[in-house]
């Protein structure tokens, strides 16, 4: 039996270390849309919270400095094992144009260093923290319960429908631009009879945490406004906005551009915000939007779990394979089904077993081993976390190892080479080809070999090289 | 890596010291007025609150004959009259801003001319952050494991007013629960000569002791030295001292000595041999006292207000008698 190197803390520290997404898709962007986007402080204050601590400790450092200094000043300060992720920071930083590349002096981007201080210094009449409003005292605002309880019908109203797509169940449809949204995002495509069913990213998608899933439609939201000529820095510094607003409290829509007026209906579609009518001259953010840009849980409780106990983990796991799932939730039952044989359910209590059939299925609808094991990790019960490892080892092996027999054919794209004239011409090519390391499988009693796809070209020039000698 | 992590500052509101340090002399070529410096502070406040949202902030006043919480992250008031609708300015800096300036501003106005007299309470404060650092371990270790480990909790003292030595034994204590909690105590001496008990906090809890040359960079200095969580301190050193005063005060005076004289069995330090412990009742023999005696140096041990000359001292753990080093027993070769 092969072994499998089981290595949990490498890959959360890595997960962990991997910026975020929303990172990337600034780094894409022009550097005129990001200054433009920097100048409102709450959108500076939000993207430095995305940024990892080495990088917020760098901006910091700068951001009080009226003019540039030396490269090597700041250089001196790191410590030798601090020196690869120092250079990765600066060159993070470079792409978002927050500290421009440069081989001899450091300094933050002016805009950025003056829309940071003022976040953080407070001032200002940029109003880009949010107008409050007062109560209108005919729509009583919502409590924060109210609100989360809204967030999580409108969260997993989305989720359910996914999960349930193509089961012959048929759950509260969410509306129409979440469907498409869905559908343009690759989570779900649409089968014939134009019934959408869910894809094997969609698989994937339902298995990562809230705050992940919540960012990787927002991006969708973000590149499909892009489409619709909808103005990107308006769209984002909304977004980020809101990550800076306060629970429970209600914001006025009159200063927003018409862009974000238009945006509103979309986020309430979502459940990032709460509006008593399309029409409302004011909102009320929810918790999925206020904790945009933290890592405490976007949704709080679960509707049937239970104070607490939905952050805390629902899932005790035996070594049997056996698996107990403290949950009443739909949605949570749903996801658990996608890998777990369910054999019978309570009240509270659904007990099933993880099988070869079952994680079978779940790895054709694209689902990974390690997604089930993460998933089975962020997830167990408070009970379980005394274990050491968390997981029983048996079962993460297991897991793992029926995983590596549906990848015991591996395909690779390539050219195969035959018919070679003689035993000589044969060698010449091979040993040139292995030269250039690209083959892949040889045979000599049949004189053919198969080379791979980038050593094709080198590989055909040489033999047309070598006939044109020989003629 | 990315963790929440917390922080309690103590400030030192000392009244008579601020009034020193705000004054131009000619020891004091750069004045810091205490307006400047609760400016500056809070603007470093903000910034880590800044870094991360789940990051939390407990500030603690030091001021004569008390010592007073001005603002906890876990206190949210709710209902404050400083509520006031602003949409420039981050909400959670606008209450910590407001509160802090408004407790302090009450605490302040509440001295008494009797208060002024007293010595400051650095060491009230320092032990209710140590209490407040404690109950929130202790209440996040119950939720699990994880977030306990994820708190990298510190202290930062802020100080301008001198050493009392009668606060030593405390002080120490104190240091020696900030160890066993594993907090890093940090110090920034804003104005003043040294601290030997805050060097010796800064140095037995890994944490960075600073004392502010340049008082109008206050900012700059605290930003680069003590706002990195030490996560980050591994990758981006901060200052550290190169030399600590592991001087003691002795039990029987109060007064920081270079030779004391460390009873063998509870390892209290007196600054001359006595026939019995003042602690423990421990009868000496009288040859041992009469050898002591005999090995004393002829001139007198400084007194306090002297201004013993720190350069001059050694900087290594072998300092000749009743320093403490780490938290192991002093061994009674210290005794000549």
């Amino acid at each position: 039996m092969p072994s499998i190197e089981l290595n949990p803390e490498t890959a959360s520290t890595h997960t962990e270390l991997s910026p975020h997404i929303l990172l990337a898709f600034l780094q894409s962007q022009s550097q005129t849309a990001l200054t433009r986007l920097y100048q409102r402080p709450s959108s500076c204050l939000s993207i430095f919270r995305l940024l990892r601590p080495l990088e917020r400790q760098l901006i910091l450092n700068l951001l009080w400095l009226e003019s540039s200094i030396p490269m090597s000043t700041m250089s001196a300060w790191v410590t030798p094992e601090g020196r690869k992720p120092y250079n990765d920071s600066l060159s993070n930083l470079a792409r978002l144009h927050v500290i421009p590349k440069s081989t001899t002096k450091l300094a933050l981007n002016s805009t950025f260093r003056a829309s940071l201080r003022q976040a953080i210094t407070g001032g200002g009449t940029t109003g880009s923290f949010g107008v409050p409003v007062e109560p209108d005292p005919q729509y009583p605002p919502p409590d924060i319960a109210t609100l989360d309880a809204y967030a999580l019908e409108r969260w997993e109203i989305i989720l359910h429908y996914m999960v349930s797509s193509g089961t012959g169940q048929h759950p509260t449809k969410p509306s129409q631009e979440v469907l498409y949204l869905l559908q343009r995002s690759g989570l779900m495509t649409k089968m014939h009879g134009g019934v959408l069913q869910i894809t094997s990213s969609g698989f994937q998608f339902l298995l990562h945490d809230p705050h992940a899933q919540l960012w990787e439609l927002l991006l969708q939201f973000l590149y499909m406004a892009e489409e619709r000529q909808m103005d990107m820095v308006e769209v984002l510094s909304f977004l980020l906005m809101l990550s800076t607003m306060e629970l429970g409290r209600e914001f006025s829509t009159e200063n927003l551009s018409p862009t974000q007026s238009a945006m509103l209906a979309d986020l309430c579609n979502y459940g990032l915000i709460w509006q008593h009518s399309a029409s409302a001259r004011w909102f009320s953010p929810s918790r999925l939007a206020t904790t945009l840009t933290s890592s405490s849980p976007p949704l709080p409780t679960s509707r049937s779990t239970g104070r607490g106990s939905h952050d805390q983990g629902f899932i005790v796991l035996e070594t049997n394979y056996r698996l107990y799932a403290y949950t009443d939730n739909p949605l949570q039952i749903a996801v658990l089904n996608l890998f777990v044989n369910l054999k019978s359910r309570f009240p509270n209590l659904v007990v099933g077993a993880i099988t070869r059939e079952s994680v079978k299925k779940a790895l054709l609808n694209g689902i990974t081993a390690d997604q089930i094991i993460s998933y089975l990790t962020t997830h167990a019960h408070p009970q379980m976390r005394k274990n050491k490892p968390l997981l029983p080892v048996t079962v993460q092996d297991q897991i793992r190892l029926w995983e590596l027999e549906r990848n015991r054919v591996k395909s690779q794209e390539g050219y195969l080479y035959t018919a070679f004239a003689s035993q000589a011409d044969y060698e010449y090519v091979l040993d040139y080809a292995k030269q250039l390391d690209v083959v892949l499988w040889e045979n000599p009693a049949k004189r053919c070999f198969f080379g791979s796809l980038d050593g094709h070209a080198n590989i055909r020039g040489f033999i047309e090289r070598r006939t044109a000698e020989k003629a | 890596m990315d963790r929440s992590s917390h922080l309690s500052v103590v400030v030192d509101l000392s009244p008579t010291h601020w009034y020193l340090s705000s004054t131009r002399s000619q020891q004091n070529s750069r004045p810091l007025s205490l307006k400047s410096f609760l400016s500056q502070l809070l603007v470093f406040l903000n910034s880590h609150i800044a870094c991360k949202d789940e990051n939390t902030l407990a500030v603690f006043g030091v001021l004569p004959g008390r010592s007073v919480m001005l603002f906890s992250s876990l206190s949210e008031i709710s209902g404050n009259p400083l509520d006031a609708a602003d949409a420039d300015t981050y909400r959670p800096f606008k209450v910590l801003d407001g509160t802090v300036m408004r407790t302090i501003a009450e605490h302040v106005e509440n001295l008494g001319p009797s208060d002024l007299e007293k010595p400051v309470e650095l060491v009230g404060a320092l032990t209710k952050s140590l209490c407040y650092i404690n109950r929130i371990t202790a209440t996040s270790s119950a939720q699990s494991a994880e977030q306990t480990a994820s708190l990298d909790p510190r202290i930062l003292i802020l100080s301008v007013s001198p050493d009392q030595s009668s606060s030593y034994i405390p002080i120490m204590n104190s240091i020696f629960s900030a160890q066993k909690l594993r907090v890093t105590i940090d110090v920034c001496k804003v104005y003043g000569s040294e601290s030997v008990f805050l060097q010796q906090a800064a140095h037995l809890t890994g944490g960075s002791y600073l004392h502010l040359e340049r008082a109008d960079a206050l900012l700059q200095y605290l930003t680069m030295s003590f706002l990195p969580p030490p996560g980050i301190r591994q990758l981006l050193s901060v200052p550290t001292q190169d030399k600590v005063d592991f001087r003691a005060a002795c039990f029987c005076h109060k007064r920081i000595v270079d030779i004391g004289f460390v009873c063998s069995v509870c390892l209290s330090i007196f600054c001359q041999p006595v026939p019995v412990c003042s602690t423990c009742r421990t009868k000496f023999p009288i040859k041992t006292l009469q050898r002591l005696n005999a090995a004393r140096p002829p001139i007198t041990i400084p007194a306090v207000a002297a201004s013993p000359s720190v350069t001059s001292l050694p900087s290594s753990h072998t300092i000749r008698a009743g320093h403490i080093n780490g938290s192991q027993p002093v061994a009674p070769n210290g005794l000549r």
